[in-house]
């Protein structure tokens, strides 16, 4: 850890960067299952909230990026620039089993089999689709390091 | 091709879907089901939309090839995730295919199951787009009151089917489970709820300034272009053309549980937001009379691993519109041809016409209202004409964009 | 169903008729599709063109464009040569088919004389590859296809 990170204002700037984790979503040829239940997350049941998450839809203004489905040929190289936009410190999360490695499309004339392929990811969060309680544990765990339970308050 | 025979294409809409250099953007407008993402390049004098181009194919997958490499069986969940919204209309579409090919019939029970949950789908499909709606319009409460009472579809949804989403419910032959015990209760309960909340949201699209002031007017379809661009489902109907798969060609139990097709003659997105509600009224009373009316008996048959030689064609109405499948048999275990008609593959011309005349402010609205689903909105390319300047807009410029507009009149 | 139309029309395009149950086909000559798909049209209530199928069935591709009103289909079917499928468009008469012939040209390579959207990719991505066959095509290779858009 270098000594900037470790003053007072490098505290601080990690101490809030964690409580208010923008994200920003990017649908790479997905079915449109995930990115229901993404926003779903963000929705009362949920409320991703109040773990600070919010949804922000430029990916400058965001730490998290969110990637859902197989990513296309389309997609591949729009998926790269966004990626390059987030400014740094920047985590990718790879939601759903066709980010993951393909799901059920492995094997079809235009789709990557994972998004790993493309950009670096932190996480995976399987499901097809992800139920919204796994994409919250997920992103806590993201930026915690911990599972949420167990997280010291 | 001539000039003269260009300007006819033109004058017939057909010539909207071309799109140029200057139109391409970055970043894909991606739209969240499979094959129609758009993205839509506007034409502008000034503040209003003089032409649209459109490019679709960012979430191209190829999922018909794929289609052709699986099982007769294996077919139904690859098929279920073309979309993520309307995945039982799919399931039970493709299956229904299969089942005329081979001559099996279905056990009443199964028909019923069904059309249950096909009519869930349409619920929670037609709130979640209603949500969207509120969201674009600067109504935000509306989007999350609306998110709210939507879950309680789902938790219906998942009792039932075991999954939120892709439910992987309808299988060759009928269902895959039986209901659960005790499900006609909290079914009863739930629907009452909802029609309840319709009631309520009725009223505000009806009353609420914030809502009527977007809407009415807006993206107004005359029926005599519904005819020429063929648009499906609510679209269509909303133009006063009343035109429903499940009354027309009944599937699965609606020759018994028939629902009552509401048009309108507005054509504007106001009408089709009164439309989707009463629809969504209309699904819980048939929900409530097929529970009434459910029949004992098997939910399913087996089915054999080998179609038949044939073809056969099929469709439903998914929540969207007519969802089109095509299906053909060689007479072995796989499937020598599956094609697929998405609804919104038919409503992206309809939308090129609505878009046209209206404002800037005015377009995702338009674009929500046709119910595509919401990511295409997500990006903008704007080309303003004279000048040749283009500039970018997301989404969430475009709705603060809007809702400046409007709030200057009152 | 409209039996005696649909003979009708099959007399007057040179095509075949063959009805089975609640689907109607009429098998036409590329020349005439465009004039059959207008007469199918013209029947009181049949306007609505669901989408258009293109099948590779070996030497040949099969078209068939599904019409559809109450409890039937009408499809149009005609069967165009493989080494250089063409027909002309059918969107001066039915707007609706531009879209559906943009994608059959997309996905198997038939080009509709007067479409608007020809030359142009409609789903597939602008780096597909030139000397690949398109994708529904029976020599198209999946595998090969991704290789050569740089997708392995």
């Amino acid at each position: 850890m270098s000594q900037a990170a470790d003053s007072f204002s490098g505290r601080f700037r990690r101490w809030a960067r964690k409580r208010s984790i923008w994200v920003f979503h990017v649908n790479a040829a997905s079915c449109n299952g995930c990115d229901i239940e993404i926003l779903a997350a963000l929705t009362p049941r949920y409320d991703a909230e109040r773990f600070g998450v919010e949804l922000v839809p430029s990916p400058r203004h965001a730490d998290v990026l969110l990637v859902t489905g197989t990513v296309n040929a389309q997609m591949k190289d729009r998926l790269r620039d966004v990626y390059e936009q987030i400014p740094e410190p920047k985590h990718v999360v790879a939601i759903g089993a066709c980010a993951l490695g393909g799901g059920v499309m492995k094997g079809c004339y235009n789709v990557g089999h994972g998004i790993d392929k493309v950009i670096p990811v932190d996480l995976y969060i399987p499901g097809c689709p992800p139920r919204p309680e796994a994409l919250l544990f997920g992103i806590i765990k993201l930026v915690t390091g911990e599972p949420p339970d167990r997280r010291e308050e | 091709m001539s000039e003269e025979q260009d300007r006819e294409l033109r004058k017939t809409g057909a010539g909207l879907m071309e799109y140029s250099p200057e139109g391409i953007m970055p970043f894909g407008p991606v739209h969240p089901s499979l094959k129609e993402p758009e993205y839509f390049s506007l034409l502008l004098e000034g503040e209003k939309i003089v032409d649209v181009q459109a490019r679709i194919g960012y979430v191209h997958r190829g999922i018909e090839r794929a289609g052709q490499d699986n099982t007769w069986i294996k077919n139904i969940y690859l098929f279920e995730r073309v979309c993520g919204i309307c995945s039982f209309a799919h399931s039970i579409a493709y299956s229904q295919a299969v089942e005329a090919l081979s001559g099996f019939v279905v056990p009443k029970r199964g028909r019923y199951i069904r059309t249950i949950i096909a009519e869930l789908e349409r619920i929670h499909s037609h709130l979640l787009w209603l949500g969207l709606v509120g969201h674009w319009t600067g109504f935000d409460t509306l989007f999350m009151w609306i998110w709210k009472d939507r879950e309680r579809v789902l938790d219906l949804i998942e009792a039932i089917t075991g999954n939120r989403v892709h439910k992987s419910y309808s299988t060759l032959g009928g269902v895959r489970r039986d209901l659960p015990d005790g499900i006609a209760e909290s079914m009863k309960k739930e629907m009452e709820f909802i029609q309840k909340r319709v009631d309520y949201y009725s009223e505000l699209v009806r009353t609420e300034q914030t809502i009527v002031v977007r809407t009415r007017g807006v993206g107004r379809l005359s029926q005599d272009a519904a005819r020429r661009l063929c648009p499906v489902g609510p679209l269509l109907r909303s133009t006063g053309i009343s035109r429903d798969v499940r009354v027309e060609d009944p599937y699965a139990a609606y020759d018994e549980i028939v629902p009552e097709v509401k048009t309108s003659n507005e054509g504007d997105i106001a009408s089709l937001l009164k439309l989707r509600l009463d629809e969504v009224a209309d699904s819980c009373r048939m929900i409530l009379e097929a529970m009434a009316k459910l029949p004992e008996g098997g939910y399913k048959i087996a089915f054999p691993r080998v179609v038949p030689r044939g073809d056969s064609v099929f469709h439903v109405e998914a929540p969207r519109g007519e969802l089109f499948y095509f299906v053909r048999s060689a007479g072995s275990i796989k499937p020598s041809r599956v094609k697929i008609r998405t609804p919104t593959m038919a409503n992206i011309l309809a939308a090129t016409e609505m878009l046209k005349g209206h404002t800037l402010a005015d377009v995702p609205v338009v674009l929500t209202g046709m119910d595509p689903c919401f990511g295409c909105m997500d990006r903008l390319s704007v080309v303003e004409a004279g000048s040749g300047r283009e500039w970018m807009m997301n989404g969430e410029q475009l709705r603060t964009f809007g809702i400046e507009y409007y709030s200057g009149k009152g | 169903m409209d039996s005696q139309a649909i003979s009708e029309i099959a007399a007057k395009t040179g095509g075949q008729a063959f009805i089975n149950g609640r689907i109607a086909t009429i098998t036409v000559k590329p020349e005439m599709l465009r004039d059959a798909c207008a007469m199918v049209s013209s029947i009181p209530g049949l306007y609505h063109l669901s989408t258009i199928t293109g099948i590779d069935i070996g030497e040949e591709i099969e078209l068939q464009y599904h019409f559809w009103k109450e409890r039937e289909f009408v499809s149009v079917r005609t069967m165009v040569g493989k080494q250089s499928p063409q027909l002309r468009t059918v969107s001066d008469v039915l707007p609706s088919a531009v879209l559906y012939e943009a994608e059959v040209h997309d996905m198997l390579g038939v080009l509709f004389q007067g479409n608007a959207l020809m030359g142009r990719k409609l789903l597939l991505p602008d780096n597909y590859p030139k000397d690949a066959p398109p994708p529904l095509r029976k020599e198209a290779n999946p595998e090969e296809i991704r290789r050569l858009m740089g997708l392995e």
